[in-house]
Formats: structure tokens, C-alpha cells, sequence
């Protein structure tokens, strides 16, 4: 049969031919494929004028189990091992089995007919398989006429085997990806959640200020920060041990309960105290929580903190760093744990409280930022107000790679400097604008006593960022606007430039590699390389694309 | 800053072509540069570009001199830049082409090389 030509095929196998060409349309049509598939098994029984037809399916124990079952006999629910029975032989030879007298074969599993008091007599069993090898079997008992499967019988069952697979294969697909949906979407939700518990960000001059940046979908970071009655503010920031939905848990609770026995201002020893005794008694699975709270009071400048576990606080102020370690273990682990406390004069200073993440920042293939690097960072920013260093800061750690959830909490009064605008310009969206902007910033840096060599490299940085804006934001020259404004605060220089484009990807940004020699894509290095941070962001509007660029300034003073 | 007009002009110097630019190169007219030196590297075997009075010059301009640099060695051609002024070399410096490009006090050092 399965040499002969269409032109010369007999009546059965032009029957044959028909028979699977309408089951492959069915299942290649099927939307319910539980459904089709008991129509189909019941057609290749018919088709094949056989007793019994069931189709058996590998599980992810790896058994075979009879999934359809059409005959006197329902089978339904049976399961056998690999090579276990002609259906286990023919998935582990991944091979057609023709039995042609069931009595006299060493393969038939004679279990079922002495449970049922049906009779085998002949079997044709063909293995449903697709590219990664057999996903189950297809078989049929017994021919209505009394006669034994055949050769012909067995390519029969084989070809129509071939569809019901493709099939079975696809819906197998469908079902994994929708359900891959359904846990995207639930982690979705539960991001979302943990991320409306996070206090909302305080408007004005409040002294609070904190960032969460997670992992992966989900953090067993959090922080937190609330008033308490007598006028002081208290802040909390923790770190779960482990990572993901369990983690995040935790987290949910301990920032409950932190929260629940901080409302009534206890010392900050006692407040870890209690919810280290309350976790201790309720958590036994090894998991615990680094964590640090604290109290400050706006009026006299005093912090009152205490930590557990936390990695050492930072107070900053000029060039010198104070280190804040922790006064007890983490939460969970020691049920008796007592944990001290200390008083800060904050004063003027920065007192930032950081997780592990921010330390565990990759600077390279396996190098850390670790807490020198850290310091860095932050002496680095230190001419931002608070707002901006904050994410300046979280800029920079996002650029370097992100192992663990990252956490920053930032205490300190704003010092009331002033940021001043140097310069506000707005210009069409065209190349010859740019020689006008450049004397204009020229000025104004040269005003701000800025040497001319930086001040060449910084008017090249925003030349290239705006002709970046017409060419690849506008997609060319346009009459539609740009906006540069250039600020000063402190030592550090602020270029903001905006344009109405369509948002940008700012992950398609990325400045290439300068050792290699051609012609394009240097602008985005030349910006790299003069600034000390960029970042590209929609328009807080949703209208068009924010470019922020830091260069901090020495010597220089503002006129 | 001295207000230099933008000038490009090519000067055949008999088995050498000189290409003068002065100005602030940047995206508005860098195509023009660009040219310059490519039709200047059709007709003969050395091109030099003389950039004492650029006073400005982008990343459109840097590809510019690269792409006829690379275009120069390609034919086996002699391509220089001549008296680059300070800002020309920051940008290259900057662009770490500063070691790539062939640099010449003056036209007759770029002539004898």
C-alpha cells in the first residue's frame, strides 16, 4: 500500500485516503479537542471495523493513561508503565505493534479480560509521536468480522495516527502558553499589590524618601514610613531572606506587623523586639528578616534607630561617612534576641539605609559594588537634592547589574539650595538651529566658569543629544520643538531636554563600543563619556521623551 | 569663539587633493564634508583635510573623515588630516580615534608621507 501511485489505488485505499483527509480537517479544525478526539477515536474504530478503539496519553509521571475509550468495555482512566502491555511496547519502541492472535502472544495484558470477560483477539496498536518522540498510542481491538489486523490494517492506523498527534501536540501547546499567561498575569497582580503597600512619596520638603526597585516580578524588600501622633515620623525598612513568592509572603506580613506595633511609638529596641518574638513563634521555616526601623524627630534633628541584621546605615555629610551597624540579629531566628538602639544628632546630614541588593550590585562578571562603592555612588550625587540623588543613584545601580531586590531609604532635610536656571531655550526640531544652541550654551557655561576643554565636551554631549532627537526621535528634521533647559545646583550641572516624539525605548539605547573603528552611533558614547549620569525617560505627560544628564563641576562658581 | 563661516572647499594640488573645511561642522552640513572627501578619493591617489579652522565638529562630522579614511585604505589611497585644530583633536581624542587617523603638522608632511 504504501508504494502505490493515487492514479492506480484501489477502492480501499482511496477510501482510506478520504477517511484521513477528513480527520485531519476535523482535528486541524477542533477548538474543543477533548471532544474531537472521542469523535475521532470513534471513527478510526468504525473506519477500521474494529471492537474497541481507546487512545492512551504519556502523563508527566510517565505513565500511559487510556484518556478515550470507545467499545464494550470502557478502559478509561487505565494506566500502565513504558513498555508495559502492547500500548507500553509500542511508546517505548515508538513503533506499530500488530498482535494477530492475542491468545498466543506474550505481549497482551490478559489483566483485563479476566477482570471484564472480554475477549482479545487480535490488536493493532499504533504510537502517537511528534518531534521530541511518542506522546501516547492509538489502538484498536478486534474486528467486528471475526478476522485478524493485517499489514494494511497497521500502515492504516499509522497514518491516521499521524494527525491525532499534530493535534494532541497543539492543544498541549495552547494549554502550556495560556497558562505561562496566567502566572504572568498573577505575578502582574501580586507586583502590583506589593507596590501599592509602599507608602506613597511625600510632596514638598519631606525628610522621608524611599525606592524599591525588585528583581525579578516580585520583592522581599519594603519599606515604609508613617507619622505618629506625638508629630515624629517614624521609617522601617527590611529585606526577606530568599526570593520569590514565598519571600514575598513574608514580606507582606512583617511590613504589616512593623507597621501595626511602630503606630505606637515604641522604642525602636522594643519595636524589633516584639515583632522578632511575634515571628520567631510564627515562622519556622528558616526564613528571616534583616531589618531596620527608626523615629526622627523634624524638630530637635534626632533619629532614633535600631537594626536587625540590616547591613550598616550610612550618615553622610561633605566627605565624611559615619558607619551605623546593626544592634541584634535578624528577625525570626533568636526568639530571646534583644536588640539596643542609638540616638543620631542627623543634623544637616544624609542618613541612608540601603539593602543588600544595592552592595550586591555585579560591577563586573562576579565583582560587587560592595559598601565602598557604594559610598562612592553617593559622594558622587551628593550635589543633588534629595529627590534627584535618590534616583540618580537608583539610575546608577540599575545600570550596573541587579542580582537581588534593591531597596534605598533616604533621610534628611532638604538644605534649601536653590537649583538656578542657566539657560532655557526652545528650538525646531532642525539641524542649523544646533550653531545657535551652541553659542548659547557656551555662554552660559563659560559664565559659570566652566573650563573651556569640559565645556566643549558638554556642548558636544547635548549637540549630539539633540541631533539624536531629529534624527532617530523625529525620524528628521521637523518644525516640531525641542526643549533644552540647563540647571545648576550646587556643583552639579542638570541638562534636561525635551521632545514631543513618540515614546523612545530607552533600553535600545546603548552606547557602543568605541575600540571598533566606523562611522556611526558615536553620538550616544560622546554623551557616555562627558556625563556622569543620563537617563532617558517618557514625558511625564506621555507626550514625548525626557533625556536628564548630570555633569558635576569643580572649582567653578556660579557668577 | 570666532564666528567662522562654514567653508568647504577642495584644492587640486596636482597628484594631491586638498580638501580645506572651516567652521563648525555639525549635522547641517557634515553630507557636504562627507562629499568632499569621497570625490576628492575618486580623482587621486592622496586626499588630505585640512582642519585648522574647525572650530566645532560632531559625531556627523567624525563619520564623515572615518568613512573616508576607511574608504582611502580600502583603495590603497594616502589619506591624512592636516593641522587639526584643538577642538578637532579633543572630539577624536574622545572618540579614541586619535591614534587611528593619520595627523600632519602641515601640507608638505602630509604630501611626503
Amino acid at each position: 500500500m504504501n508504494a502505490a501511485p493515487l492514479a492506480v489505488a484501489g477502492n480501499g485505499e482511496r477510501r482510506a485516503l478520504r477517511f484521513l483527509a477528513e480527520l485531519s480537517q476535523a482535528l486541524a479544525e477542533s477548538l474543543d479537542l477533548r471532544a474531537t478526539l472521542e469523535m475521532a477515536v470513534t471513527r478510526i474504530a468504525d473506519f477500521m471495523q474494529a471492537e474497541a478503539a481507546s487512545l492512551f496519553l504519556l502523563d508527566h509521571a510517565g505513565l500511559i493513561e487510556c484518556r478515550i475509550c470507545v467499545g464494550p468495555v470502557d478502559i478509561t482512566g487505565l494506566r500502565l508503565g513504558v513498555g508495559q502491555g502492547v500500548v507500553g511496547r509500542c511508546v517505548a519502541e515508538n513503533a506499530t505493534q500488530i498482535v494477530r492472535d492475542a491468545r498466543d502472544d506474550s505481549r497482551v495484558n490478559v489483566r483485563v479480560d479476566a477482570e471484564t470477560g472480554f475477549v482479545t483477539r487480535s490488536i493493532l496498536c499504533a504510537p502517537l509521536s511528534n518531534a521530541r518522540g511518542p506522546i501516547g498510542a492509538l489502538e484498536v481491538i478486534n474486528r467486528r468480522d471475526g478476522s485478524l489486523f493485517d499489514e494494511d490494517d497497521a500502515e492504516i492506523l499509522r497514518l491516521v495516527a499521524a494527525p491525532a498527534a499534530l493535534a494532541i501536540g497543539n492543544a498541549q501547546l495552547a494549554h502550556g502558553l495560556v497558562e505561562q499567561q496566567r502566572i504572568k498575569r498573577e505575578l502582574d497582580l501580586a507586583r502590583r499589590m506589593q507596590k501599592s503597600m509602599l507608602p506613597r512619596r511625600r510632596r514638598g520638603d519631606f525628610p522621608i524618601r524611599g525606592v524599591n526597585l525588585p528583581a525579578h516580578e516580585i520583592s522581599g524588600d519594603f519599606y515604609d514610613f508613617f507619622d505618629l501622633p506625638d508629630g515624629r515620623l517614624a521609617f522601617v525598612i527590611g529585606d526577606v531572606s530568599g526570593k520569590g513568592l514565598d519571600a514575598a509572603f513574608l514580606m507582606v506580613r512583617v511590613a504589616s506587623m512593623l507597621r501595626w506595633v511602630g503606630a505606637r511609638a515604641p522604642a525602636p529596641g522594643a519595636w524589633l523586639g516584639e515583632v522578632n518574638a511575634e515571628l520567631c513563634r510564627s515562622v519556622q521555616d528558616g526564613r528571616f528578616v534583616c531589618a531596620a526601623v527608626g523615629q526622627y524627630d523634624r524638630a530637635s534633628g534626632q533619629v532614633r534607630m535600631a537594626s536587625a541584621g540590616f547591613p550598616p546605615a550610612l550618615l553622610h555629610a561633605g566627605s565624611e561617612f559615619e558607619e551605623i551597624p546593626a544592634d541584634g540579629p535578624p528577625l525570626g531566628i533568636l526568639a530571646e534576641a534583644d536588640y539596643g538602639e542609638r540616638e543620631i544628632a542627623l543634623g544637616q546630614r544624609a542618613l541612608y539605609l540601603f539593602s543588600d541588593g544595592a552592595t550586591d550590585v555585579r560591577t563586573g562578571a562576579t565583582d560587587r559594588l560592595g559598601e565602598a562603592g557604594m559610598r562612592g555612588l553617593i559622594a558622587r550625587h551628593a550635589g543633588l537634592a534629595p529627590e534627584p540623588r535618590l534616583r540618580a543613584l537608583l539610575g546608577d545601580l540599575k545600570r550596573l547589574r541587579l542580582v537581588d531586590d534593591t531597596t534605598l531609604l533616604l533621610v534628611q532635610e532638604s538644605c534649601g539650595a536653590q537649583a538656578h536656571t542657566l539657560m532655557d531655550l526652545e528650538f525646531p526640531a532642525q539641524a542649523v538651529q544646533m550653531r545657535s544652541m551652541r553659542a548659547a550654551l557656551r555662554h552660559a557655561l563659560d559664565a559659570q566658569g566652566v573650563a573651556p576643554e569640559l565645556r566643549d565636551q558638554l556642548v558636544l554631549a547635548v549637540d549630539e543629544a539633540c541631533t539624536n532627537v531629529i534624527r532617530h526621535a523625529y525620524g528628521g528634521e521637523c518644525s516640531r520643538r525641542i526643549a533644552l533647559h540647563v540647571a545648576r545646583e550646587r556643583d552639579m550641572l542638570a541638562f534636561e531636554l525635551r521632545d514631543r516624539a513618540p515614546a523612545v525605548d530607552p533600553a535600545c539605547l546603548k552606547a557602543r563600543d568605541l575600540s571598533e573603528c566606523r562611522p556611526g552611533g558615536l553620538g550616544l558614547p560622546f554623551i557616555a563619556a562627558t556625563m556622569d549620569a543620563w537617563k532617558l525617560e517618557p514625558a511625564a505627560d506621555g507626550q514625548g521623551n525626557v533625556l536628564r544628564m548630570h555633569k558635576r563641576i569643580e572649582g567653578g562658581e556660579p557668577e | 569663539m570666532s564666528e567662522a563661516e562654514n567653508i568647504c572647499v577642495s584644492e587640486d594640488l596636482g597628484g594631491y587633493v586638498l580638501v580645506r573645511v572651516c567652521g563648525e561642522v555639525d549635522l547641517s552640513w557634515s553630507q557636504q564634508v562627507r562629499d568632499a572627501i569621497l570625490a576628492a578619493l575618486g580623482r587621486c591617489d592622496g586626499v588630505g583635510v585640512e582642519l585648522a579652522q574647525v572650530t566645532y565638529i560632531d559625531s556627523s562630522g567624525i563619520a564623515a573623515l572615518v568613512e573616508g579614511f576607511q574608504t582611502a585604505r580600502g583603495q590603497g589611497r594616502r589619506f591624512g588630516l592636516i593641522a587639526a585644530s584643538r577642538q578637532v583633536l579633543a572630539v577624536l581624542q574622545l572618540a579614541r580615534l586619535d591614534k587611528v587617523f593619520p595627523l600632519f603638522a602641515d601640507l608638505d608632511a602630509a604630501r611626503d608621507a
